[in-house]
């Protein structure tokens, strides 16, 4: 089983919605944000570029097969899970954040403080806490926690603590284009692997080797 | 023990416990303190990790000189050359330690060492080499380990021959460690494909030449301020002088040779770089590449080499100039946002997807697309207190050890 995501850039509405989805769910620090949809060629995002094509990008951890931040990480923290996911073991990780130098995608974010502390900073309204409340382990590997140490690493899981149950990523059931999509890449019939095979699916930066199992499919030309 | 002496102690060793202080603040508060970021992970400790480990080749340099290429004239520098090596390596490692997020784990890279990461290798190649340092300074100041020190010194039949011969035989794996240091470091920037400033075969050998520069620049500087600039060690340093000049040439070729073909090509990505490098940074720039020149032709001048004024200005454009050079690393590497593409519909443009900070800060978005850092307060006093960690180990065992040579031996 190799599990992959497909994203439907033609079905992207570019309204955000999973990137709140995954920050809320994940209990993500303030200024800290795992997915990210901009407007490429554009300053302003839903603000078509001056040249060019509307359309909207997310970005999330590309989830590699043949990962810089896995192969780069001193004490074997960032890992691959049997899925394929790259999961990050919070009680491993020692925050020297040669990972987040290494990453292509600029996916990884760092606790640069304690999270009481960054809501506190940021003017969060206090008792305020959202996400998933308990902590999960993932064969017995801490993968998700509420309240991160200081000075770890994160970033997206695909919801591990969904998916081990079954479910699937927030930023997927929270989509209301319903344009995100997740599958077997090893299986040629699967929904996620015709996608990619007869809509031209595309991964970023296939320059760089480093094998995605983040798939997208490009939008039709629109009406600027 | 000399006034000057005592009171140099006393400056390096309190700048060592401020740095020490800000440490503890620094694990208390988290690395909130730096003025990094997400998208700009890596600053002045890291800038401060390939300094140190350029300052500590040169052990290496006089190793070879006087074991492999039997330069016996250097022989009264060597037990410096392993002093300084030992003090700056161990200052690498120590600078990386306000780096690390969770400093109480590094254990896990005893636990869970992963093999693939340069990383490992460096923590493994830093380690080999100071325990060598200290092992080949231990073997040379054997002979004179008499009167209060005999105590330490092991029991053999003739010191002297005995340090000579093993001296001799340490000086090749002490030697691969050596090169390895600089070599691996190089490796811990080169390896990472997802920065074009970094990912060039060039950077290795370059470590290499900028470490041959500036550590025998160190050794030269320790040497001159140690012994003066009489007439007893003028063909050392005339050959430390020429040691350097060359290192320094070849350094700047690597850069250069590096530079000519980012520019040439002129991809979109080199734009970017050369517009980091050449913008905001010119000035730096041109420090880097010119302060460490004219200090290796200074060096070259046997006028220059007799004052201990002139060598100490020229020195200290040389090991400024590299410090420039290290603390460069990491602009034209970070400023620019990795994940770019050409947005569909608009080939040819290059455009960057912003990251989110990962902190808060009162007058800027959330998401940065470009970063401009300066190092804040708590990193500069920490890397100070680091450079005075390594002049205090070096001037406390010139003043307890037997490290200098005596008259007439």
């Amino acid at each position: 089983m190799k599990m992959g995501m497909v994203i439907d850039l033609e079905k992207c509405i570019g309204c955000r919605s999973c990137m709140v989805a995954c920050k809320q769910h994940n209990a993500q620090p303030p200024n800290t944000w795992w997915n990210r949809v901009f407007t490429p060629g554009s300053h302003r995002h839903l603000t078509p570029p001056a040249k060019g094509v509307e359309y909207f990008l997310p970005v999330h951890c590309q989830h590699c097969e043949n990962a810089p931040c896995e192969k780069v990480c001193p004490v074997g923290a960032t890992y691959h899970a049997e899925d394929g996911a790259v999961l990050i073991d919070f009680e491993r990780c020692i925050g020297c954040r040669y990972c987040m130098s290494a990453c292509p995608y600029g996916v990884r974010q760092f606790n640069w403080e304690d999270p009481e502390t960054a809501h506190q900073r940021a003017g969060y309204q206090e008792d305020y806490r959202f996400g998933y409340p308990e902590d999960h382990r993932h064969h017995g590997r801490l993968v998700y926690t509420p309240l991160r140490p200081k000075g770890v690493v994160e970033k997206c899981t695909f919801c591990a603590q969904y998916r081990d149950r079954g479910e699937l990523p927030a930023c997927v059931r929270g989509c209301p284009g319903k344009a995100r999509f997740v599958g077997n890449l090893d299986d040629p019939d699967s929904e996620v692997s015709l996608m990619v095979k007869n809509r031209s699916g595309f991964s970023l930066l296939p320059e760089k080797g480093t094998k995605p199992t983040v798939f997208y499919l490009p939008p039709k030309v629109k009406e600027v | 023990m000399s006034t000057p002496m005592k009171v140099a102690l006393w400056i390096s060793g309190s700048l060592f416990l401020v740095a020490c202080a800000a440490w503890i603040y620094q694990l208390r508060e988290g690395l909130i303190l730096t003025n990094l970021q997400n998208s700009y992970s890596w600053g002045l400790y890291i800038s401060g990790l390939a300094f140190f480990v350029g300052n500590a080749a040169g052990g290496l340099v006089l190793t070879s000189s006087i074991y492999l290429f039997g330069v016996k004239k250097l022989k009264p520098l060597a037990k410096l050359g392993a002093l300084t090596a030992f003090a700056n390596v161990t200052a690498a490692m120590l600078i990386v330690l306000p780096d690390i997020g969770k400093p109480f784990r590094l254990y896990q890279m005893l636990l869970h060492p992963n093999l693939m990461s340069p990383l490992i290798w460096d923590v493994v190649v830093l380690n080999l080499y100071a325990l060598a340092s200290a092992l080949y300074l231990y073997i040379l100041l054997l002979p004179d380990l008499t009167g209060r020190l005999a105590r330490f010194a092991i029991p053999v039949d003739d010191p002297h021959a005995f340090s000579e011969k093993w001296a001799k035989r340490i000086a090749p794996p002490a030697l691969l460690f050596a090169i390895g240091i600089h070599v691996v470091t190089a490796w811990i920037f080169s390896t990472q494909g997802g920065r074009d400033w970094w990912h060039s075969p060039a950077m290795a050998p370059d470590f290499v030449s900028v470490a041959i520069a500036v550590g025998t620049t160190v050794v030269l500087l320790a040497g001159v301020l140690a012994y003066g600039t009489g007439e007893r060690y003028q063909d050392a340093y005339r050959t430390l002088g020429l040691v350097i000049f060359i290192a320094t040439c070849i350094h700047l070729f690597l850069m250069m040779n590096d530079l000519v073909i980012h520019a040439w090509y002129g991809g979109a990505e080199t734009t970017s770089i050369m517009a980091v490098a050449w913008g905001d940074f010119a000035w730096a720039h041109i420090l880097e590449v010119v302060a460490p020149l004219l200090g290796a032709v200074l060096l070259l001048r046997e006028g220059v080499r007799r004052s201990l004024a002139a060598v100490s200005l020229a020195s200290a454009l040389i090991i400024g100039g590299v410090f420039i050079h290290r603390f460069l690393l990491m602009p034209a590497a970070y400023n620019v946002v990795p994940m770019s593409l050409s947005p569909l519909g608009l080939p040819g443009h290059h455009w960057s997807l912003p990251i989110a900070s990962g902190r808060f800060f009162p007058d800027l978005s959330t998401f940065v697309e470009h970063y401009s850092y300066a190092p804040s307060l708590v990193e500069i006093v920490i890397l100070l207190g680091i450079v005075a960690y390594a002049v205090f180990l070096v001037l406390l065992a010139v003043s307890r050890l037997p490290i200098l040579q005596r008259e007439g031996t």
